[in-house]
C-alpha cells in the first residue's frame, strides 16, 4: 500500500496522461547585494489526469515557489514547464489557484467575485451568468449571491474563492495552503466537499494540485503526496497513498503513514549521525565546530519552553508526540528540537528527543548559570565566530558586513532572518547586542559580559 | 448643490449603487437626481458660456458688487474648482499608473513630482496668465485657464502621489488573481487597481481640492505685469470689496465661500467617502463608519439600477466584443518578446517623455541664461537672505501652531463625542481661503500699529494651523485603549502621561500634519507677507513679499530667482527635517 519510491509507484500512474509538468526547474532570488538565494533545485514534477497531489514542505521551502511556476505565475530561472507536452507561455490556461488569503476583492459581490474568473473568456453575458450561477450552486453559495465578502465567515470566503476558481471549467485545480488560514472544523468541511468535487466528473475537473505543509491534510487527501526538502528546496520523496476514500484518520493505514512521513523529515532534518569532517588541526579559531552550520530561526524562549517540557513529562519523547503536545506544526517543532540539538542540550536517537547531561545541568542552574551555559555553546558554533572575530578588533560592526558573510557561508539560507535569531541568542547570552538605530552590531558593555566572556 | 455631481465621479464598474436590487420602481428620489442632474448640466453650460466670452485687458469691465450677483459669481468659481478637479484627477491616473508600472518612467516620475510638490504655485501666476493668454488671444478662456492651471497644481502632486503609493501598495494575492484570470490591461485597471485605490484616492482629493480653495480665491483677482485682471468670482468679489472698503460684501462673500464649501463636503466628499468604505482592503467591517445623508438618500434610487442594467451593461459588452474582435487573431506573445500594443504604449511613452524633457530642459536653461545675464550676485545673496528670514516665519508658525493646538487636540481626541463635530470643522476651517480675510486683519495691524514682520507669521498661520490640529485630533482618537487603561493603572497623569504615552503615540500625526503646514506656509507667505487694506500695503522683509512684489512688476528673471530660491529652501527643509522626522516616527513610534 505504501510505496516509499516513485519507481515502484509508476504502476498507477504511468497510464495517464500528464496536465502539466515542471522539467529540472531551478528557481533563484536575488537577496540584498548581489547575492542569489537558490530555493528551488532541479524540480521534477508531473500533475496526471485524475490524481489529487500534495506537495508537503515547511514553510520556506519553496513550495508556493513551485505552484506559481506551475500555474505561470512565475518562471523558473533554468528548465522549462509542460502543458500538455507543450512550452507554457504566460499563464496557465488550464489551471487556477485557491489562495490561502482567498484574494477576494472586498469591492465585488459575491456572483462579481466569482465572474472575475470568466472575465477573459469569449462567452455571451447569459452564457457567464449561467457558468457563475453553476459555479455557485456546487459549492454551495446558492444564498450568497448579493453579499459582500466582508459580510461573510472565512468557510464561506474560501468557498467563494473556490467557486471563482471554478468557474472557467479548469483542468487542474491549484490549492495554495487554502485551509490553513480557517479554523479546525471548516477547514475539515471544506476538504471533504474538495475530495468529492475532484471524484464529481461533471465540473470538467481532473487533478487537484495542493500545497500544505500540514501532514495529516495530505495524507487525508492526495493520492500522491511530495515531500520538499528545504534549504534549496528539493524533492525528497514520493508517496503514493491508495487509502480508500473516504479516510479515517483513525485507522492503522493513515497513521502508519503519517508515521513514515515523520519519520523521513526527522531523519532529514535531525542526523542521527552529522557528517561531522575531521578536525582541521592547528587553526586559533577554536572551541568552534569545524563546520559551518546554519542555525534554526527560532527563539531562545521556545527551546527553554521545550527543555521544561521535555523534563517534566518523561512519557514524552516522540518528536510528533511533543509537537502535538505543544500544538506547532511538525517542522516548527522539528527546528526547535534542532536548535536545542545544536547547542548540545537535547540528544536525538532516532524520532526522540531526550535530555544531554549538559541540558540537565542547564534546566537545574540559575539564570546565571544557564547564561553562562548557553554562552559557551553559542561560542562553539561556527556561525557565530563570523561576528566574534569581528567584535575582537572593533566595538561595533555594521550588520550589512555581517549578512554578506552570512550569505557567502550559507548560500540556501535567508541571511536576514539567520542574523535576527543570531542577535537574539546573542542578546541571551550577553554576547553582542544590535543598535537599530545606525544597524549596527556591537558588544554591550556591563559586567555580567565581562564575567561571562 | 448638485446632487447630480455625485454619480460623475464614478468610473469603476461597480460603480452602480445596486444596493436596493430587485426593487424596479421609480419614485420621487429619482425625480430629483434627475432634477439635480438636469440642473448640474444646465449649470455647467450656464457659468461655462461666461469663460469664452471676449475679454479686452484694457476695457474690461468693473465687477459688479452687487448682492444678488454672488450666486453667480459662486458658481463661475465652482465650476473652476471643478475643472482643475478634472484636469487634476486624469493626471492622476495617467501619471500615477505610468510611475506604477513601468520602471524608467517612476525613475523620472517620482523625482520630478517631490520637486513639483515644492514649487511656489503662486509665484508662477504671472508666468502662466502671459502663457495662457497667447495662446487665446482676445478671450477669457486665457485667464481662466490660468486660474484653472494654479488650483491644478496646486492640488495635482499629492493625488498622483497617494495613487501611485496605492498602486503599489496593492496585496501581491489580489494582483495574483486577478494574473490567473487573465485580465487585460483594461479589465485589472477597473476591477482591482482603481477600486483597491478608491479610498485613499477620495481622500486625497477631498483634501487636496479643500487646499484648491486658497488657490481659487487667490488667482482669480491677479496683478501681474502691472495689469490687473479680475475674473468673475468669488475671490475677485471679495477682492472688489475691500478695495472699495465695502464691508457689508466682503461680509457676504465669506458667508457664500463658507456655504459653498459646505455643500461641496455635504454634497459631494461626505457621500463619496460613505460610497468608498466598500474599498476599504480589509475583510472587517469599520467598527465607524461614515455616513452621510445624501448617500442614503441616493441609495434608494432606482435610476442608477436602471442606468447600469439598461446603459452601461450593454455598453460595456459591447466595446468588450469590439476589443476582442479586434484581439481575436493574436496569440500570446512569446516570452521576453513583448506585444505589438506593448512596443506602441512604450513608443508613446518615450517620445511623450522626450517631448516633456526637452521642453523642460530648455525652459531651464533659457532661465539659468536670463538670471545670468540680469541678476548680480549681490542679489541671490539678498533673496537667499530673505528667504531665511521666511524659513524663519514658517518655523515660528509651526511652533506656535503646534504648541497651542496640541493640548486642544488632544483634549478633543480624548472626548469622541467632540471630535467627530471638531474633525470635520478643522477640515472645512482647512479649506476655507483665509486669504479672503487678510485685508481684516491687515486693517486691524493697521489701527493698533503692529508691524507686519510679526504680524505676517500670524497670517501664515491663520490658513495652516488646522492641519495641525486636526492630526493631532486624529493622532489622540488612535491610541488604544489598552494603553491608556494601562497608564492609568499605574497612576501616570499630567507630564509622564504626556511624556510617557500621549507624545510619543502623536507624534507620526505631528509629523504628518506639520510637515503639510510647513509646506502650505510657504505658499501662503507670498499672499501674506504683502497685504493691502485699502490704500495702505503692508510688507514684510521675506523671500514671500519679494515674490509677490516682482510677480505683480514683471520682472521675469527675479521671478525665475525667487521661486527656485524658495523651491531649493522647501526641498532642502523636506530633505534634511521633515524625511527623518518621518523615517523616525516610522520607526520609533508606530503603533502597532
Amino acid at each position: 500500500m505504501i510505496q516509499p519510491t516513485e519507481s515502484a509507484v509508476g504502476s498507477d500512474i504511468a497510464g495517464r496522461p500528464v496536465i502539466a509538468e515542471l522539467c529540472h526547474i531551478t528557481k533563484s532570488f536575488p537577496v540584498r547585494g548581489s547575492h542569489e538565494l537558490k530555493v528551488l533545485d532541479e524540480i521534477d514534477l508531473a500533475v496526471h489526469e485524475g490524481e489529487l497531489l500534495a506537495l508537503l514542505g515547511q514553510s520556506g521551502s519553496g513550495k508556493s515557489t513551485i505552484l506559481r511556476c506551475l500555474t505561470g505565475l512565475a518562471q523558473p530561472t533554468t528548465g522549462r514547464v509542460l502543458c500538455y507536452g507543450q512550452p507554457l507561455v504566460g499563464i496557465n490556461p488550464h489551471a487556477s489557484i485557491v489562495f490561502q488569503t482567498f484574494a477576494l476583492y472586498p469591492w465585488l459581490t459575491v456572483e462579481q467575485n466569482v465572474a472575475v474568473g470568466l472575465m477573459s473568456k469569449r462567452m455571451s453575458r447569459a452564457e457567464k451568468d449561467a457558468a457563475v450561477e453553476k459555479a455557485i450552486d456546487i459549492i454551495g453559495l446558492s444564498n450568497y449571491h448579493a453579499a459582500y465578502p466582508r459580510e461573510i465567515s472565512g468557510g464561506m470566503r474560501q468557498r467563494v474563492g473556490i467557486a471563482r476558481a471554478l468557474v472557467s471549467e479548469p483542468k487542474i485545480l491549484c490549492l495554495d495552503e487554502a485551509f490553513s488560514a480557517l479554523d479546525v472544523l471548516t477547514a475539515e468541511n471544506l476538504r471533504n466537499e474538495m475530495i468529492s468535487l475532484w471524484h464529481n466528473k461533471d465540473t470538467g475537473l481532473k487533478s487537484i494540485f495542493m500545497v500544505t505543509h500540514n501532514i495529516e491534510e495530505a495524507v487525508e487527501m492526495a493520492t500522491r503526496i511530495c515531500i520538499l526538502f528545504p534549504r534549496p528546496g528539493r524533492l525528497g520523496l514520493v508517496l503514493e497513498n491508495n487509502l480508500p476514500y473516504p479516510r479515517d484518520a483513525k485507522s492503522p493505514e493513515f497513521q502508519q503513514l503519517v508515521a513514515t512521513i515523520h519519520e523521513t523529515i526527522t531523519t532529514l532534518a535531525l542526523p542521527d549521525h552529522p557528517p561531522e569532517p575531521a578536525h582541521v588541526s592547528g587553526r586559533p579559531v577554536s572551541r568552534a565546530r569545524s563546520r559551518m552550520e546554519a542555525i534554526p530561526c527560532v527563539p531562545v524562549g521556545q527551546i527553554l519552553g521545550l527543555l521544561s517540557i521535555v523534563r517534566d513529562s518523561p512519557d514524552l519523547t516522540n518528536i510528533y508526540e511533543i509537537s502535538n503536545e505543544i500544538g506547532k506544526e511538525f517542522g516548527e517543532t522539528i527546528a526547535l528540537v534542532k536548535a536545542a540539538e545544536i547547542l548540545e542540550l537535547v540528544d536525538t536517537p532516532k524520532n526522540d528527543v531526550c535530555l544531554t547531561t549538559l541540558g540537565r545541568r542547564f534546566l537545574a542552574a540559575d539564570r546565571e548559570g544557564r547564561k553562562k551555559i548557553f554562552t559557551e555553546q553559542v561560542y562553539k558554533l561556527r556561525l557565530f565566530h563570523i561576528v566574534i572575530e569581528y567584535l575582537k578588533t572593533q566595538d561595533e560592526v555594521d550588520a550589512d558586513k555581517i549578512l554578506k558573510d552570512i550569505a557567502t557561508a550559507l548560500p540556501y539560507d535567508n541571511p536576514e532572518k539567520i542574523l535576527q535569531t543570531m542577535v537574539a541568542w546573542g542578546r541571551y547570552a550577553g554576547i553582542m547586542d544590535f543598535n537599530a538605530n545606525n544597524n549596527t552590531v556591537f558588544v554591550p558593555h556591563d559586567e555580567e559580559t565581562e564575567n561571562a566572556g | 448643490m448638485f446632487p447630480g455631481q455625485f454619480p460623475s465621479e464614478m468610473k469603476s464598474k461597480t460603480a452602480a449603487l445596486t444596493a436596493t436590487k430587485g426593487k424596479g420602481v421609480f419614485s420621487w428620489v429619482d425625480l430629483l437626481v434627475l432634477l439635480g442632474l438636469f440642473g448640474l448640466c444646465w449649470s455647467v453650460l450656464h457659468f461655462g458660456r461666461g469663460m469664452i466670452v471676449h475679454f479686452d485687458e484694457g476695457a474690461a469691465p468693473p465687477l459688479d458688487v452687487g448682492v444678488w450677483n454672488i450666486p453667480y459669481y459662486a458658481g463661475r468659481t465652482l465650476l473652476r474648482m471643478w475643472i482643475a478637479f478634472a484636469c487634476s484627477l486624469l493626471f492622476t491616473f495617467a501619471v500615477g499608473y505610468a510611475a506604477a508600472k513601468s520602471r524608467a518612467a517612476r525613475s523620472v516620475i517620482l523625482p520630478a513630482l517631490d520637486v513639483l510638490q515644492s514649487v511656489p504655485v503662486l509665484g508662477f501666476l504671472s508666468v502662466t496668465v502671459t502663457g495662457f493668454m497667447a495662446l487665446f488671444p482676445g478671450s477669457l478662456m486665457g485667464v481662466e485657464c490660468a486660474s484653472i492651471f494654479a488650483i491644478f497644481t496646486g492640488q495635482v502632486w499629492n493625488m498622483t502621489f497617494g495613487f501611485y503609493h496605492s498602486l503599489v501598495t496593492i496585496p501581491t494575492d489580489m494582483q495574483e488573481a486577478a494574473s490567473t484570470y487573465g485580465l487585460n490591461r483594461w479589465q485589472r485597471f477597473t476591477t482591482v487597481e482603481v477600486p483597491a485605490s478608491m479610498h485613499s484616492l477620495i481622500w486625497n482629493s477631498m483634501m487636496s481640492f479643500g487646499g484648491g480653495w486658497f488657490f481659487v480665491a487667490q488667482s482669480e483677482a491677479i496683478s501681474v505685469m502691472n495689469k490687473n485682471i479680475k475674473l468673475p468670482g468669488l475671490g475677485s468679489y471679495m477682492a472688489s470689496a475691500v478695495e472699495r472698503g465695502d464691508n457689508h460684501a466682503a461680509m457676504w462673500a465669506i458667508i457664500a465661500m463658507l456655504v459653498v464649501i459646505l455643500g461641496s463636503d455635504q454634497l459631494v466628499w461626505r457621500p463619496l467617502l460613505a460610497w468608498a468604505d466598500k474599498f476599504k482592503i480589509e475583510l472587517t467591517e469599520s467598527s465607524d463608519p461614515p455616513t452621510s445623508w445624501l448617500y442614503d438618500l441616493l441609495r434608494g434610487a432606482y435610476v442608477f439600477t436602471w442606468f447600469e442594467e439598461k446603459l452601461a451593461q450593454p455598453f460595456r459588452d459591447w466595446f468588450r466584443n469590439l476589443t476582442l474582435r479586434f484581439t481575436a487573431g493574436s496569440k500570446p506573445a512569446k516570452q521576453g518578446r513583448p506585444t505589438v500594443g506593448a512596443i506602441v504604449f512604450r513608443g508613446v511613452g518615450i517620445l511623450l517623455g522626450l517631448w516633456v524633457g526637452y521642453y523642460a530642459i530648455s525652459g531651464v536653461l533659457a532661465g539659468i541664461a536670463t538670471v545670468h545675464q540680469h541678476v548680480s550676485p549681490g542679489t541671490l545673496r539678498d533673496i537667499a537672505w530673505l528667504g531665511l528670514l521666511t524659513m524663519l516665519r514658517v518655523f515660528a508658525m509651526t511652533i506656535f501652531a503646534t504648541l497651542i493646538w496640541t493640548p486642544i487636540g488632544v483634549w478633543i481626541g480624548f472626548q469622541p463625542r467632540v471630535a467627530r463635530i471638531a474633525q470635520p470643522l478643522a477640515q472645512i476651517a482647512a479649506s476655507f481661503p483665509v486669504n479672503m480675510t487678510f485685508p481684516f486683519v491687515v486693517g486691524f495691524y493697521v489701527a493698533h500699529h503692529i508691524g507686519m514682520n510679526w504680524g505676517s507669521i500670524l497670517l501664515i498661520a491663520m490658513g495652516t494651523q488646522w492641519y495641525i490640529l486636526f492630526n493631532v485630533i486624529a493622532g489622540a482618537m488612535a491610541i488604544p485603549n489598552d494603553l491608556m487603561e494601562a497608564a492609568r493603572t499605574y497612576g501616570l497623569r499630567g507630564w509622564p502621561l504626556w511624556r510617557t504615552l500621549i507624545l510619543p503615540a502623536i507624534f507620526p500625526f505631528w509629523v504628518t500634519g506639520a510637515c503639510t503646514a510647513a509646506g502650505g506656509a510657504w505658499n501662503a507667505s507670498i499672499v501674506a507677507e504683502l497685504a493691502t487694506w485699502g490704500d495702505t500695503t503692508l510688507k514684510a522683509d521675506g523671500l514671500g513679499a519679494f515674490i509677490a512684489d516682482v510677480t505683480q512688476r514683471g520682472d521675469t528673471p527675479l521671478i525665475i530667482c525667487s521661486i527656485a530660491v524658495m523651491s531649493i529652501f522647501v526641498v532642502v527643509m523636506n530633505k534634511l527635517l521633515w524625511r527623518r522626522l518621518y523615517a523616525l516616527a516610522e520607526q520609533r513610534f508606530r503603533l502597532d
